[in-house]
């Protein structure tokens, strides 16, 4: 699959690829004896669990100690509390997730003012450029997700139908991506659909909002939202007035995914591939700490994700066999 | 410094004349004394402006009314009360600024300082007149939507890939220009100034860009700069003296079209050395299979563009890496030329081709560093720009945010609060208008034929 979108400062994207490691350079970096922190915007989410595992097991293999792996909770403060922490502990690297584009600016300018090589995923604070005040940003297409979820939805959406987008509230460059493409998608695509956008401050906070999206345009037909925590809350708050109401969502989080193998709400995901982005920031870390070249944007193709291939997914995503349940509900093992 | 020769003889208390038109030279001089930072207290601005404490209190309550300045927070007392501190406030309203590239368009916004608060990127087809310029206007109203109170928005200021001609003493862009060459019916600025009633400016890709190397990048705090942006075209812009130098008609920079000659071809720099020769000679060498990674990317059914060759050099593919160096002792042999002649501090590569690899920047080096003067080359640094395609968005905002208060054109609204309310800029909106009400009625009806039907 081709990368759509462009990076945040109108980069085009370079494949995973581009940040291959030779077995000399493993075993350059092994002599290194590096030691790598990593600061995230949240650990609870399976995307978040798994890109970590793939950091860590890339690093591991490198011979790179991971001193710490910081749970944000998608607080500002707490990002840069953390930030400050490590820097004095003078790694050799900082791999971040930013929570937000201004808060946290600062706090990670000051990590590369500090000499630290910064590796950053999925978003970019404002004014921080690549190559000076980072060395790459790794994230999936996310303008890419946004068309492959409105592709998918389209396809339950009748003619003049109603489409709501639950969007997030802060100014993130990967949400901010698959907002912007969503609605792109549906108008060139689809124009005779209306969309309508309402935005949540917190993961927790997506269902009050749906709700009150769905009293104020009652002939909504069908629901984006930007990634799969919110969705769960979504689904529950929009469930009460219409079970069936079609939605996809981003990444192959667990309770998504057992919806779209039940046959709904969600009728589809776009899915993002952690385990293979966390090790594609490794690989990124690895090559600037041999003083290597890294491409501004490294950036992962989407899956398109229906009821019909949700299972080989799941195995491609997660890398595990997928749930029992979700089996059953395919006839493919027996029950107990 | 201009003086207000009014103010010193106005009487205090109640009543006293203010917004008077008298006033606006100094409110000039103490808002742009205040935004540039050349001035952070009261005390300094009546040292540095030569106005009277009065003048000064009175100037900047005017301001403070405009919500043009602040004065809440306290600085740093030397002895006795902290004195208040005078900030420009710099969300006062927004400006949009516009890149236009071969296949792709930026939008984002700055705040009055100049500096990108928001951006996005998309490919597109910018043929596609209609289409593009709608798209425009709807991420327009997208990052506004964005912004957390509502914002004034005070100018639009557009990057092309093409040289732009406009009236150098106009303070914003007053007719059509022809950019692009074949978006002649696309109405794109009438579009922008109508929708979001704001003035309009339009300069090149490289004028942007190298203004947002001079502010953001390389350039800052740098005398003389250099700056050569290679893609599809390849063009140079030049800083002296610490600004940027715009020529008589605002073409500098042509090198594109200069003659060079590689083994027994000659052609313009743009044809032997820009990424349409990257493209198809790399297309050449994957059809041939003497790339083996361009064959690989033919084989999956992928086009291949320049980028990927750039991307394919760097990763040590050996026809790729000397495509490249080629392209880059083309240009190396034009900017030693230039090095020779203007002595700049700094030379800034820029560009997709330019910032996807480092064999460009490396053969470029070997070409200026071996055609050049040593005393001309001894301290000289050639660098690849870090600012990606953020140079043409953040030079044409700050291009924007230098014309909005430039004093000639400030004196002009700042008692009416906002640029979008200058006489001129109304004047045009007006007129306008009433073209295109002209157009929408038609031609004027054809006198009456006096025959009689037959």
């Amino acid at each position: 699959m081709t990368i759509v979108g462009l990076g945040p400062h109108g980069e085009r994207a370079s494949p995973p690829e581009r940040v291959t490691l030779l077995p000399q350079d493993i075993a350059e970096a092994r002599a290194k004896k590096l030691r790598v922190a990593i600061v995230m915007h949240t650990l609870e989410s399976d995307w978040a669990k798994q890109l970590v595992q793939g950091m860590i097991g890339t690093l591991g293999e490198c011979g790179a100690v991971v001193i710490d792996v910081v749970d944000c909770h998608f607080s500002s403060e707490a990002q840069i509390v953390a930030l400050n922490r490590l820097r004095e502990k003078s790694p050799d690297a900082i791999i971040s997730l930013p929570v937000d584009n201004t808060a946290v600016t600062k706090a990670h300018l000051a990590i590369s003012d500090a000499g630290i090589p910064l590796v950053l995923i999925d978003n970019v604070p404002t004014g921080m450029l690549p190559g000076k005040d980072y060395v790459s940003l790794v994230s999936a297409d996310n303008f890419g997700l946004g068309k492959i979820s409105a592709k998918l939805l389209s396809d339950h959406m009748p003619h003049g139908a109603t489409a709501g987008i639950l969007a997030y509230e802060a100014d993130f460059f990967a949400t901010n991506e698959r907002e912007i493409a969503f609605s792109r998608w549906m108008e060139i695509n689809r124009p005779d659909i209306t969309v309508k956008t309402a935005r949540f401050a917190t993961a927790g906070a997506a269902g009050l909002e749906a709700d009150q999206l769905m009293n104020d345009y009652p002939k909504i037909a069908g629901l984006f939202v930007v990634w799969d925590t919110p969705c769960i809350a979504v689904i529950t708050a929009v469930s009460k007035r219409n079970p069936a109401l079609p939605m996809t969502t981003v990444d192959l989080g667990r309770e998504v995914t057992e919806s779209l193998a039940k046959g709904g709400p969600v009728i589809g995901i776009a899915g993002q591939r952690p385990f293979q982005q966390g090790e594609a920031v490794a690989r990124t870390t690895i090559t600037a700490l041999l003083d290597r070249r890294c491409p501004d944007w490294v950036a992962l193709p989407g899956l398109k994700v229906s009821r019909s291939n949700v299972i080989e997914c799941y195995q491609s995503i997660w890398r595990e066999q997928a749930p029992r349940d979700i089996l059953i509900g395919f006839d493919l093992t027996q029950t107990k | 410094m201009q003086r207000d020769n009014s103010a010193p003889n106005r009487q205090k208390g109640k009543g006293r004349p203010r917004n008077s038109e008298t006033a606006a030279a100094s409110l000039v001089d103490v808002l742009n004394l205040v935004r540039l930072g050349r001035a952070t207290t009261r005390q300094e601005l009546e040292h540095v402006s030569e106005y009277g404490r009065a003048i000064i209190a009175d100037r900047l309550a005017t301001l403070t009314e405009l919500g043009l300045v602040d004065e809440s927070a306290a600085g740093i007392a030397t002895g006795g009360r902290a004195p208040r501190l005078v900030k420009f406030i710099k969300d006062r309203a927004r400006i949009v600024v516009v890149t236009f590239d071969q296949s792709a368009f930026g939008v984002g916004l700055a705040d009055l300082s100049g500096k990108l608060l928001t951006e996005h990127h998309e490919t597109a087809d910018v043929t596609e007149q209609s289409m593009t310029v709608d798209r425009i206007c709807t991420l327009i109203n997208w990052l506004m939507t964005r912004q957390s109170e509502a914002p004034d928005l005070w100018g639009i200021s557009i990057s092309v890939p093409e040289p732009v001609l406009v009236d150098p003493n106009a303070a914003f862009l007053i007719e059509p220009t022809e950019f692009p060459p074949n978006w002649s019916n696309s109405g794109l600025i009438e579009v922008l100034m109508r929708r979001f009633q704001s003035p309009v400016w339009m300069h090149s890709s490289v004028e942007t860009m190298t203004m947002g190397e001079l502010r953001g990048g390389a350039g800052i705090a740098q005398q003389s700069m250099l700056f050569v942006k290679v893609g599809q075209r390849i063009g140079a812009g030049l800083v002296s003296n610490g600004q940027q130098y715009h020529g008589a008609a605002g073409a500098v920079g042509l090198i594109g079209q200069l003659p060079v000659t590689s083994g027994e071809a000659t052609g313009s720099l743009d044809a032997m050395a820009g990424a349409n020769m990257i493209k198809t000679r790399g297309i050449k060498a994957a059809h041939t299979g003497e790339s083996t990674y361009l064959a690989d990317v033919l084989a999956r059914g992928a086009e291949i563009s320049a980028i990927d060759i750039c991307q394919a050099a760097q990763m040590g593919d050996a026809v790729c890496t000397e495509i490249i160096a080629q392209s880059g002792r083309l240009i190396g042999t034009i900017v030693a030329t230039l090095v020779n002649m203007l002595n700049p501090q700094l030379v800034v590569l820029a560009g997709s081709i330019a910032q996807t690899n480092d064999i460009l920047l490396a053969s470029v080096r070997e070409t200026v560093y071996g055609a050049s003067h040593p005393l001309v080359t001894r301290d000289l640094r050639i660098l690849r720009s870090q600012m990606s395609s953020s140079a043409a968005l953040f030079g044409a905002a700050s291009i924007a945010a230098e014309a909005l208060f430039d004093p000639t054109f400030l004196k002009g609204w700042i008692l009416l609060g906002s640029p979008t309310r200058h006489p001129d800029f109304l004047h045009r909106l007006e007129t306008m208008n009433t073209n295109t009400q002209q157009a929408d009625e038609g031609p004027p009806p054809a006198p009456r034929s006096r025959s009689k039907r037959a």
